[in-house]
């Protein structure tokens, strides 16, 4: 039995539901796409004449919502990888699409560029609290004409856990022929698809634009994964209530997903959303405040009405740099929305508003990601970890650590961070007395001065070059004067040992 | 302010004074009231809008920048900054006074995010300039003919999504081989927008939020006018 932190009453959650049906029939939706528009009336909306403004009426609404399935599977180029909400939740993606880095040498943000990108997927692949690698930033250097097609390459090259991104239509060709490419044909990658394709069709407040809706009917009508993200600013584009943002919040998805299971009914999708409260000092965008994170709770009770899986950038951050404000607003919004039920937080890696990545934020969101999924687990209540006959055992005055029952559970009950420090102050102060920013850099270091075990064959890469003439190299190499230090002793015996038990029973 | 204040049994200096505090409070009808009492009493439209509205936006913007005043205040305040320019801008043009200026401004081709252009664009009304907003998913040629028809001093694109950013570079080409970008001041603005693409790009300046670029345009405006 699994219980959520929830806001609403049974009640509540109805009326916003007719709330956002009396929007969306009433008020309706400003449709820029034309094929939307045409979509939408040829399944019974009516068109507001002299507008292009479209009433979705209740009726219809109803019925097509119910067709939506109620799981979402994120595909990976290696399968093992494959991810599916709500039954792996919490599933832990990268927040993406920021067009800074701060550099790893220099610690001053700059543009991104493959290079960089190729590095973050390598990161991304081999830190564990990462189910899904969202292309976390552009990249600058792409050539002319290949802007979708070099951030898919670095991203896929070197990441076989599931990629998703985006890109203008007139990307989408080649975005297509790069995936079939990679998978050996159009039917190899049709069978097992290892991108899914994400957009923000509606903005807000109530209005379809014209290309992003374009991809998600294409998408949907191509039977590939995609699904949207609706993005309300309280305040801005949206009332300045958490309840009004929260029900034409939940109106706008409704729109997005009712016109996919119009283009192909039973075509699985994501209640996603990254709702915010604006700054009214400054107008800032503020998606590290603490207001996402209630406005996710109300979310994903109305998802859980609709039976849909749930998510969003949850547990982002305002802060510019790696600190406290950077931990504390990650951590704050994520542990609400994880308590409320969220299936899957776009988070990780990304500082100042979605607008740069950072190496050491996205090792440390890894450490989070992991203690989230801790706790996830619960008490996991059981007869055999009431453990009464040990406590018998042991008796008053007693000691548990030199017990097998202890020893079997040492490594599993607990997670062990890679990140925090528990050491006593003397060894912390041996150990270079090193915060969580430099603890993180060391690992970011480890891992990128690493051969990426993931990386396309040569034979892959070969047919991908020979197809995309003049593409970016896409390798992940260390940035300069980063070489590998020898891990420390104890980690190597680790994995000795951990080579031999799989040598042994392979 | 809702008592009612009988205008024509004040003082001039005192409705002067009533302009600011109502600007400041965003009361569009009394500002309206109060410039014609002062046109009436036969202040000229320059001194009305010189000495009264523009004074009075000074220390709304003040306010604004030291953190006393929310954006919603700013733009109340604007809004009734627009409605006292109404009454004065025809005026203005009339009797051959400085004009400050007008602003064409759009979200470039291929975008529709456009609340933070809106914004700007209440800012700068906010700030007595005329401004022409041509919306969303504006191309070169549409922003071509607002140019040649309205003869900005002032020309504004904004952008948020990355993909559309670099349409702005697309447009002030366009603007040069219609030979009309010498005549123009080009800011743009937008989240994913740096200084170095507006250089890139070869705009003006770059304003990372609507209250900079009110700021950029009165230096500009300022320093193009030789003041």
């Amino acid at each position: 039995m699994t219980q959520h932190y929830e806001l609403l009453s049974g009640d509540q959650v109805l009326r916003i539901h007719e709330a956002s049906l009396e929007i969306l029939d009433e008020v309706g939706l400003l449709v820029r796409n034309a094929q939307a528009r045409e979509i939408l009336a040829a399944h019974g909306c009516r068109p507001q004449p002299g507008s292009e403004i479209m009433h979705l009426p209740r009726a219809v609404v109803e019925e097509f919502r119910a067709s939506i399935p109620p799981s979402f599977t994120f595909g990976g180029r290696d399968p093992s990888f494959d991810r599916t909400i709500p039954g792996d939740s919490p599933v832990m993606v990268t927040g993406s699409s920021a067009p800074n880095i701060v550099d790893p040498l220099t610690g001053q943000e700059r543009r991104a560029r493959s290079e960089d990108l190729a590095r973050i997927a390598h990161l991304v692949n081999e830190l564990p609290g990462y189910d899904v690698f969202s292309i976390s930033t552009l990249a600058e250097d792409a050539p002319a004409g290949m802007f979708s097609l070099t951030r898919f390459y670095a991203a896929l090259k070197n990441c076989a856990k599931p990629v998703r991104g985006s890109g203008p239509p007139e990307d989408t060709e080649k975005i297509l022929q790069l995936a079939f490419t990679i998978a050996g044909s159009e039917a190899a990658y049709r069978a097992h698809p290892f991108v899914t394709h994400h957009y923000c069709p509606v903005v807000s407040p109530l209005t379809m634009d014209f290309d992003s809706t374009q991809m998600l009917i294409y998408y949907t009508e191509q039977g590939l994964p995609c699904y949207p993200t609706i993005v309300p600013n309280a305040g801005l584009t949206s009332p300045l209530t958490l309840l009004g943002t929260l029900a034409q919040g939940n109106a706008e998805f409704l729109a997005a997903a009712v016109l996919e299971q119009m283009v192909r009914p039973g075509k699985a999708t994501i209640y996603a959303t990254l709702p915010t409260v604006a700054d009214m000092r400054s107008g800032a965008y503020a998606p590290g405040a603490i207001e996402t994170g209630v406005l996710f709770v109300g979310h994903a009770q109305m998802a859980r009405f609709y039976n849909v899986p749930n998510g969003g950038y949850i547990g982002l951050t305002n802060s510019k740099l790696n600190d406290a404000q950077s931990g504390y607003e990650t951590g704050m919004s994520l542990a609400l929305g994880l308590a409320a039920g969220v299936d899957m937080f776009n988070t990780g890696g990304l500082l100042d508003a979605l607008m740069a990545f950072d190496f050491a934020k996205a090792v440390i969101d890894d450490e989070i990601f992991m203690m989230a999924k801790r706790a996830k687990r619960g008490l996991e209540f059981s007869e055999d970890n009431l453990a009464l006959d040990l406590i018998r055992e042991v008796g008053p005055a007693g000691m548990f650590m030199d017990n097998a029952h202890t020893l079997e559970r040492m490594k599993s009950a607990a997670f062990l961070p890679e990140i925090s420090d528990r050491d006593a102050r003397a060894q912390w102060i041996e150990r270079g007395a090193l915060d969580s920013q430099a603890r993180a850099m060391r690992r970011v270091q480890d891992i990128l001065t690493r051969d990426n075990p993931v990386v396309f064959s040569a034979e892959v890469d070969a047919r991908v070059r020979a197809k995309f003439a003049g593409l970016v190299a896409g390798d992940s190499r260390p940035p300069q004067g980063w070489t590998h230090s020898a891990p420390p002793a104890r980690r190597e015996r680790t994995e000795r040992r951990r080579r031999e038990a799989a040598g042994q029973s392979s | 302010m809702s008592e009612e204040l009988d205008l024509t049994k004040l003082p001039t200096e005192e409705i002067v004074l009533q302009i600011k505090d109502d600007l400041y409070d965003g009361l569009a009808a009394e500002v309206v009231a109060a410039v014609k009492e002062l046109l009436r009493r036969g202040l000229t439209p320059y001194e009305v809008l010189t000495g009264s509205l523009v004074a009075g936006m000074d220390v709304v913007g003040a306010d604004f920048r030291d953190g006393i005043l929310f954006v919603p205040e700013v733009l109340m305040a604007a809004k009734s900054m627009k409605a006292g320019m109404e009454i004065l801008r025809p005026l203005l043009v009339e009797t051959g006074a400085p004009q400050i200026g007008t602003l064409v401004i759009g979200t470039v081709k291929g975008d529709i995010h456009d609340i933070g252009k809106n914004l700007v664009a209440m800012m700068m009304e906010g700030a007595g300039f005329k401004v022409v907003n041509l919306g969303i998913n504006v191309d070169a040629e549409k922003f071509i003919g607002a140019v040649k028809e309205h003869k900005p001093t002032l020309f504004g694109m904004s952008a948020l999504l990355t993909t559309t950013m670099p349409y702005m570079g697309v447009v002030i080409k366009a603007l040069k081989e219609a030979g009309l970008r010498d005549d123009l001041i080009v800011l743009v603005g937008g989240a994913p927008l740096n200084a170095a693409f507006a250089e890139e790009i070869e705009a003006d300046a770059y304003c990372r939020d609507a209250a900079i670029a009110v700021e950029t345009a009165k230096k500009l405006v300022a320093l193009k006018r030789g003041v």
